[in-house]
């Protein structure tokens, strides 16, 4: 459990950027958790506030009940239990080639040899990525990119996984890919901190969410509440998801996800008969 | 994951011995700084040639990567060869200034273009080792001259560093002439100003992101090489 107490944070001291944040992250039946907000609202900032990176300016991080000690042995501590992936690929992948990228933090760690190679072929395994084990970076797409990025965190087997707008600069298919990762580490019981402004993929995705605007937590809530107040959403820069527009604006049931949506059988029979009697 | 690591992971020569390749360079080091001068100019060419059959790098993205350097080198090439005097015959192309003349120094100008062709054959010849190694080859041969691992971390630091700031200015500087920002004296000097602003705090930004990333990876200073040492 990562709980904040009136968490304030600025990187001047004339200016705050993140303002009374309070909340507990990792309660039951909540394994991916949505950050939403603008650019600029704060949201990496929150991200390094939490993986210690950044100090808070006041209020407290608790992470299992202890709070972050700042010292180098106790900042180790806490990044094998919160892993961060951040959103430019490019800065955080230093080797040239797949493998040895993904083994870095696990030779940051002196793990043996044996140990290594072990735990990144379950990763490669488990991102579906063994093809691109031994290829140069510089000829992988965006996505796959973000892919190994994401790989090179989780071989350190962290708790907590953060990801930093995974679906920034992705193509469609990038972004189906990035959709399934997340359902595959969710479904064996990864525990995600997701943030984005991507309100779509959000929404198929998360279980319970944080509304940032401007520093301030100004909603929070399991889906079917935070998606529901579109002109708290529009005041936020943010727009609603469209299945939840469906559900608003045409009166549909409302639905989970856009695979529950299109294989909802009698919608479809309801739509024929009506089209048909409007002929 | 950085342009010039592109070119350094595959170009013709990535299997030669990191070793060799800094033999190569260092040979070519000293042709620089020798004070036979013909053999510079030839060596600067010949280099240059062997780097773009090489690397498969255009010539155009080539001469780009001295974009960044140039206005260091023009500097102080025009501070050794431009000079004031009241003897017209010591300058060339003399300009009458205040009583005095102003122009190229006869004296100075052999030294000044000693001076830029002995720096664009050291350029020329890091450029080479720098496109031509990978960075795990050239943190392999750092390990294996048996510096200490503070200053192999930070050489390499410093190696991606500075390209970080050659890729930044080059993206900059392509937007900023995309809306005609160098189309004339008045707005070269202009977008100048704010290039060189832009690039420090882009610079910062990814150099916060790169510590930042190092961090979260547990990095203890120390980079690892793969397999047996060299
Ligand atoms: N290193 C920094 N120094 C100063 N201000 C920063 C820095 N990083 C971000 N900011 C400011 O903090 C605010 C929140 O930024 P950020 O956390 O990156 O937002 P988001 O991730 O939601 O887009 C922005 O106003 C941004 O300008
Ligand atoms: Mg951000």
């Amino acid at each position: 459990m990562i709980e904040l107490q009136h968490l304030n944070f600025g990187y001047e001291p004339q200016r705050t950027i993140l303002q009374d944040i309070s909340l507990k992250l990792g309660q039951p039946g909540q394994n991916v958790i949505g950050l939403i907000g603008p650019n600029g609202s704060g949201k990496s900032t929150l991200f390094l506030n939490l993986v210690g990176i950044l100090r808070p300016t006041s209020g407290n991080i608790l992470v299992d009940d202890q709070p972050i000690d700042y010292r180098k042995k106790g900042l180790n501590a806490l990044r094998k239990k919160i892993g961060i992936v951040f959103q430019n690929s490019d800065q955080q992948i230093f080797y040239s080639i797949v493998k040895d990228d993904i083994a870095f933090a696990l030779h940051n760690l002196k793990l043996p040899q044996a140990e290594i190679d072990r735990r990144v072929d379950q990763v490669l395994t488990e991102l579906d990525i063994q093809a691109l084990a031994n290829r140069p970076i510089q000829y992988l797409s965006g996505g796959q990119k973000k892919r190994v990025a994401i790989a090179g965190i989780l071989v350190l087997r962290s708790e907590w996984l953060l990801l930093d707008e995974p679906t920034s600069g992705l193509d469609p298919d990038g972004r189906a890919r990035m959709l399934a990762l997340i359902k595959g580490l969710v479904a064996r019981g990864q525990k995600i901190i997701l943030s984005s402004h991507d309100m779509d993929f959000m929404y198929e995705i998360g279980d319970y969410f944080y509304l940032l605007n401007a520093g301030h937590i100004v909603k929070e809530g399991p889906k079917d509440q935070v998606f529901a107040d579109a002109a708290l959403l529009k005041r936020s820069q943010l727009e609603q998801p469209w299945l939840v527009q469906l559900s608003q604006r045409l009166g549909l049931p409302l639905y989970q996800n856009s695979e529950a949506l299109f294989a909802d059988q009698q919608l479809q029979q309801t739509l024929r008969a009506a089209l048909a009697k409007g002929e | 994951m950085l342009t010039i690591d592109k070119y350094a992971y595959a170009n013709r020569i990535v299997q030669w011995s990191p070793q060799l390749k800094a033999l190569c360079w260092l040979i070519g080091m000293i042709i620089a700084f020798q004070p036979i001068m013909a053999l510079k100019p030839v060596l600067l060419v010949a280099v240059a040639w062997n780097t773009v059959y090489l690397t498969h790098v255009s010539w155009h993205q080539y001469f780009k990567w001295f974009y960044a350097l140039l206005p260091f080198l023009l500097l102080s090439i025009i501070g050794i060869v431009f000079t004031a005097g009241t003897d017209p015959q010591q300058i060339y192309a003399p300009l009458k200034l205040f009583g005095g003349y102003i122009g190229l120094s006869k004296v100075m100008l052999p030294r000044g273009i000693a001076v830029a062709v002995q720096a664009g054959t050291a350029i020329v010849c890091t450029y080479w080792f720098a496109l031509t190694t990978p960075f795990q080859q050239i943190i392999g041969f750092l390990k294996w001259t048996h510096l200490p691992n503070i200053l192999i971390e930070e050489t390499m630091l410093m190696y991606r560093f500075i390209f970080i700031f050659i890729e930044a200015f080059e993206q900059i500087y392509q937007a900023q002439k995309l809306r005609f920002g160098y189309d004339n004296l008045h707005l070269m000097v202009h977008s100048s100003g704010i290039l060189a602003k832009m690039l420090f705090e882009q610079v910062m930004v990814n150099y916060e992101q790169m510590v930042y990333a190092l961090d979260a990876k547990l990095y203890q200073g120390e980079f690892y090489v793969k397999g047996p040492e060299p």
